[in-house]
């Protein structure tokens, strides 16, 4: 289970403190999948980032399988990450100077997985890469690479697999691909799957739903502590298992 | 571990051709390490091989005087009781030879041995041609001489010279013979004659500076005893006793020191690399930010990330040692090709790298690799993985582990020094001067391009935009300037060092100067010479007859200074321990001065004398001391009544230490020496050597243009090593530049593609190219050239004690060769920049 509790993320713009994320608290169930919508700069990304440990809260904290993630240092983070949590990224982030095969392999490796190679293999295999596991990144295309980024993110068979807007650099059929990966693994392994994305049809996939604005939750229909204001649109939101195609 | 490894492997075999200059850089230093000190070890070998034949015997007994039947009767004690196998004598002295056919007149100073025949008791003399040396060739007024006295009086073997009074008949001609060391500075070529010759030649006059040694063959275990007797038994006479060992120690501890100053300088080199590894580091981790931080998503901790590249780089620095003993290895292989059939004893040593060097040179190579890159990848500890989902600038705290690597990084570099140089001194002084070193460059670099930086607002656009290239974020200027400056440093200081010293040599011997110096003229020819110089038809300028005697300090009862003893006196008389030649006189020379006590003007029946400033403090010697001098044994007493400065740059008529009152030893036998203005031309002046020597022949004649001549051959060659060592850094610093500029090319293609696409034609961007290389080049060799100022300045005023001069030509043609160099270089490794197709570039960003 994740949890935010009164998380929030200033930053300094120039010489001004500037807030990207107003406290927030939620919770996010085991095996959920959760899409994060709203505009660019509303700090979904922030958000995601926080869950993942990737960035810290300037306020709250954050705990994963009830473990404050706020109070772990740089490289108790970094094992949580390699343990517990995959990320998958709009702009792939491969790392250029490895293979696909490597590329998967590495977080294995990180955490000392002894049977690194097959395991990575079969990854690629489920992706639908087995002939392209010795090329490059820059030999791959853009569905490729994020195929590759999947397999990786998938490699320590996370629980939370965390995605920042899969599908935003890709087309349509791509796009469509990788949504569909990641519903089967959602579906197929139980993962907490946390979904960044502008899509609203990519959103209306998800089990629950968050929509930020100006780094405020504006709708929800995770539990919310404290509970967003009634607005109409929260009415609104209430009904979006059912009527998804509205939600954008 | 193995994420480690693996990924050490990965990135490796990614980045090795942009990493192939920081393997090269370490490649050059090591390989001058590891050629240096592997020369060293080779011609020390030979040495070490062959030292009984450096002095050509056991022991060694010599002497500037005659042998006295007591000395005599006391080495034979002595070397009967230490059951000696063998010995023989030898005589040595500078004289004048000249051709026995009058038709030639020329006359040439050279070094006449006189040996029995059973030398050499070590080694053997070895002759041209396939004649193997005997005895029986010199006998009969026979003699065996160097090839340069061949061409000098123009004669051939078999033709007859004149030595002193007495005609031999040159019977061979001597490749290399025991007992003369490498280096050793001489006034002529050797002439060997027989032992019971050189009484014929009348040049054991009274006066003449003929060396007596005994040569002793004995065994090995009692060598060391026999001389520590013989070294007491003559404690306070004249007499010197030395064994091929302590010869070998002397020789070795010049070795010793050749070898790790040589060391030293490979160190620089390396460390040059080491400052080219760091600034490749630096660009290398800021392109990688982004992996780096996808690895830290991924799980790896920083320790692991920065293990990961320390990794990488101890391989590519230990290939680059590799490479450097290979590089080391080429190069010594060639050395007896560039020999040729060279006779000197250099060409004996075998040379070869040795295991020590190579294991060195390695070490070196590694651990400069690792000290050099350490402080920039300790970076990767401030890349945070958040930076993948919105552009960060990466921020620093105050970073105290930092701080602490750059304190054990820089003490490690200390020790390092230390050790190369065996001197934990040296190896401070060597740290801080290139610390020092470093930082003037580096702020002399700021300063100019600060002063360009106003050509940012030229009309031209390339002109405009290279002056900017200067200051760009994560450019190289700083470590191109450190580089390339210090190569140009080196190479205009020595350059200019070497001009600065032939001008004043030439400047002392143009003019009205004295350029000839007579020595040995007996008392009964002093007016015999004074003729012959005054007749205007020999062509000399003015003279003086000096009168000299030798001398030796046996006492000192003083206000501050008190010795009993010659023995004393030698080891605790600071500077006066030694022989001195002494004159008197009634006047001051010009480029003397009393700064103490009164000069006399004319005779006094009590001894009097005036002492050199310089040893007058270093010997604490005062006005109304009293000294005792042991002149050719007779004990004189003479109170100091003056002390003079002396200007030894000037000293051709007056460079004694003592002077003493005339009237003491006007009688005492003496001989005289005279500086002269000789006559002009060559031929005039090898007729007046010629005639001079035919009247006088046991006068010595030293020629300045034969000295200058000679000063100007070893200068070339201490001026050629030193280039060769400024060209190595050059290299370095050309090799730190294709590097900078390989690193910093994907900004280029970058910039390039965007200028294109404004607009920017092919031509435009190249021209920005040059001049940006060439402003750099141009400030490099500014930089260079300006410290080569202050070197030159510095050196010639506290070291070499000349007047500094300015060589306008030496520095103007260096700052336009480093400019035109790292123009050259610069343009060529940016070729690619200028190919690129821009949409391609565009896209891949």
């Amino acid at each position: 289970m994740i949890e935010l509790r009164d998380v929030s993320k200033t930053v300094m713009s120039g010489s001004e403190p500037l807030t990207i994320l107003h406290p927030l608290s939620i919770q996010i169930p085991h095996g959920e999948f959760v899409a994060i919508v709203g505009p660019s700069g509303s700090g979904k990304s922030t958000l995601l980032g926080l869950i993942a440990g990737l960035d810290a809260p300037s306020s709250g904290s954050v705990l994963i399988d009830d473990v404050d993630i706020t109070k772990l240092g740089e490289d108790e983070l970094a094992k949580l990450r390699g343990e517990k949590v995959g990320f998958v990224f709009q702009f792939f982030h491969l790392i250029p100077s490895l293979t696909a095969y490597e590329n998967v392999a590495v977080p294995m490796e990180i955490a000392g997985v002894a049977d690194a190679r097959p395991r990575a293999e079969r990854l690629l295999e489920e992706v639908g890469l087995t002939g392209r596991a010795h090329h490059y990144p820059s030999q791959l295309s853009g569905g490729e690479q994020q195929r590759v980024a999947l397999a990786r993110a998938l490699a320590n068979n996370p629980k939370i697999v965390l995605a920042d807007e899969p599908t935003g650099n890709l087309d349509t059929a791509n796009g469509r691909h990788i949504m569909d990966l990641l519903r089967t693994i959602h579906a197929g392994r139980g993962t907490t799957l946390v979904l960044v994305t502008h899509d609203a049809e990519l959103a209306a996939m998800a089990d629950a739903r968050l929509v930020l604005r100006d780094g405020r939750v504006v709708e929800s229909t995770l539990p919310l502590h404290p509970p967003v204001a009634a607005t109409p649109t929260t009415a609104s939101m209430a009904d979006a298992r059912v009527r998804p195609h509205e939600a954008s | 571990m193995m994420f480690v490894l693996r990924m050490a492997v990965r990135e490796t075999r990614a980045s090795l051709r942009r990493l192939f200059f920081f393997f090269i850089c370490i490649a050059v230093g090591v390989a001058a390490i590891v050629a240096l000190r592997s020369v060293i070890q080779s011609v020390r070998g030979v040495f070490g091989s062959e030292a009984k034949s450096l002095i050509a015997a056991d022991v060694l007994i010599s002497t500037n005087r005659e042998w006295t039947p007591d000395a005599r009767a006391t080495i034979d004690r002595r070397l009967a009781d230490a059951g000696m196998a063998e010995r023989t004598e030898t005589i040595e002295t500078p004289t004048m030879v000249r051709p026995a056919d009058r038709a030639k007149v020329v006359a040439k100073m050279t070094e006449l041995r006189a040996v029995q025949p059973r030398f050499p008791l070590y080694g053997s003399i070895e002759l041209q041609g396939s004649q193997t040396y005997s005895p029986a060739l010199l006998a009969g007024h026979g003699v065996l001489v160097r090839p340069e006295l061949l061409t000098a009086i123009d004669v051939a073997v078999g033709d007859e010279i004149v030595i002193g009074q007495a005609a031999f008949t040159i019977r061979g001609v001597i490749v290399r013979e025991p007992g003369r060391g490498m280096g050793e500075f001489s006034l002529g070529p050797r002439v060997i004659i027989a032992y019971e010759d050189l009484a014929s030649t009348g040049l054991l006059g009274f006066g003449s500076r003929a060396r007596r040694a005994m040569l002793v063959k004995m065994p090995e275990e009692r060598v060391e005893p026999l001389v520590k007797l013989l070294r007491e038994d003559f404690k306070d006479d004249f007499i010197n006793t030395r064994s091929f060992r302590s010869t070998e120690d002397q020789v070795g501890r010049d070795f010793d020191r050749a070898e790790n100053y040589l060391s030293l300088v490979g160190l620089i080199i390396v460390i040059l690399g080491g400052i080219a590894v760091s600034s490749v580091t630096r660009v290398f981790i800021l392109q990688k930010i982004r992996s780096i931080a996808v690895l830290k998503c991924l799980g790896a901790r920083s320790g692991q990330i920065i293990a990961v590249y320390i990794l990488q780089v101890m391989t590519l620095g230990l290939a680059g040692s590799l490479l450097g003993v290979a590089m080391a290895r080429g190069v010594l292989a060639s050395i007896p090709w560039m020999l040729g059939s060279s006779t000197s004893i250099l060409a004996q040593a075998h040379y070869g790298v040795s295991w020590s060097a190579s294991i060195q040179g390695i070490a070196i190579g590694v651990l400069v690799s690792l000290l050099f890159s350490v402080v920039p990848l300790l970076h990767v500890r401030f890349i945070k993985p958040s930076l993948l989902l919105r552009d960060e600038s990466v921020r620093r705290a105050r970073d105290w582990a930092g701080m602490a690597v750059i304190a054990v990084v820089s003490l490690a570099l200390v020790a390092l020094t230390a050790w190369q140089a065996a001197s934990f001194k040296v190896g401070i002084v060597v740290c801080l001067g290139f610390a020092g070193l470093a930082v003037v460059l580096h702020l002399a670099g700021r300063a100019l391009v600060a002063l360009i930086a106003p050509m940012a607002n030229s009309r031209s656009f390339p002109l405009r935009h290279a002056v900017l290239h200067l200051s760009r974020p994560g450019n190289q200027t700083r470590v191109i300037l450190l580089a390339v400056g210090l190569g140009a440093f080196f190479i205009v200081g020595v350059r200019s060092l070497q001009a600065s010293l032939l001008d004043e040599f030439s400047l002392q011997v143009a003019a009205n100067a004295p350029d000839m110096f007579l020595l040995d003229i007996q008392k009964g020819q002093a007016d015999g010479v004074r003729a012959f110089l005054g007749d205007p038809a020999h062509g000399a300028g003015d003279y003086q007859l000096i009168p000299v005697l030798r001398a030796r300090v046996v006492g000192v009862a003083g206000s501050e200074t008190n010795l009993e003893g010659a023995d004393e006196v030698r080891q605790k008389g600071a500077s006066i321990g030694r022989e001195f030649t002494i004159t008197y006189r009634d006047h001051l020379e010009q480029n003397e001065r009393v700064i103490q006590g009164a000069f006399w003007n004319s005779p006094a029946a009590d001894a009097e004398v005036s002492v050199e400033k310089m040893i007058a403090d270093r010997a604490r010697l005062h006005v109304g001391d009293t000294m005792r001098f042991d002149v050719l044994g007779r004990i004189i007493s003479a109170r100091v009544t003056s002390i003079r400065d002396v200007e030894w740059r000037e000293s051709r008529n007056g460079g004694f230490v003592f002077v003493f009152r005339p009237g003491v030893l006007d009688q005492a036998p003496q001989t005289f020496v005279t500086p002269l203005k000789g006559p002009e031309g060559l031929a005039a002046r090898a007729r007046f050597q010629h005639d001079l020597v035919e009247r006088f022949p046991n006068v010595s004649i030293i020629d300045f243009h034969e000295v200058l001549d000679t000063i100007r051959d070893v200068m070339s060659k201490v001026t050629l090593a030193i280039t060769v060592v400024g060209g190595l850094v050059l290299f370095s610093g050309g090799l730190i530049l294709i590097g900078a500029v390989a690193m910093t090319k994907f900004q280029r293609v970058y910039e390039a593609a965007v200028f294109k696409t404004l607009g920017a034609n092919t031509r435009t961007i190249a021209r920005m190219l040059l001049l940006e290389y060439g402003v750099l080049g141009s400030l490099a060799g500014l930089i260079g050239s300006l410290g080569a100022i202050g070197l030159t300045w510095g050196v010639s005023r506290y070291a070499l004690e000349i007047p500094w001069r300015l060589f306008a030509g030496e520095h103007i043609g260096g700052v336009l060769l480093t400019a035109l160099l790292v123009a050259v270089i610069g343009v060529v490794s940016s070729l690619d920049v200028l190919r690129n197709k821009p949409l391609a570039t565009l896209r891949a960003e």
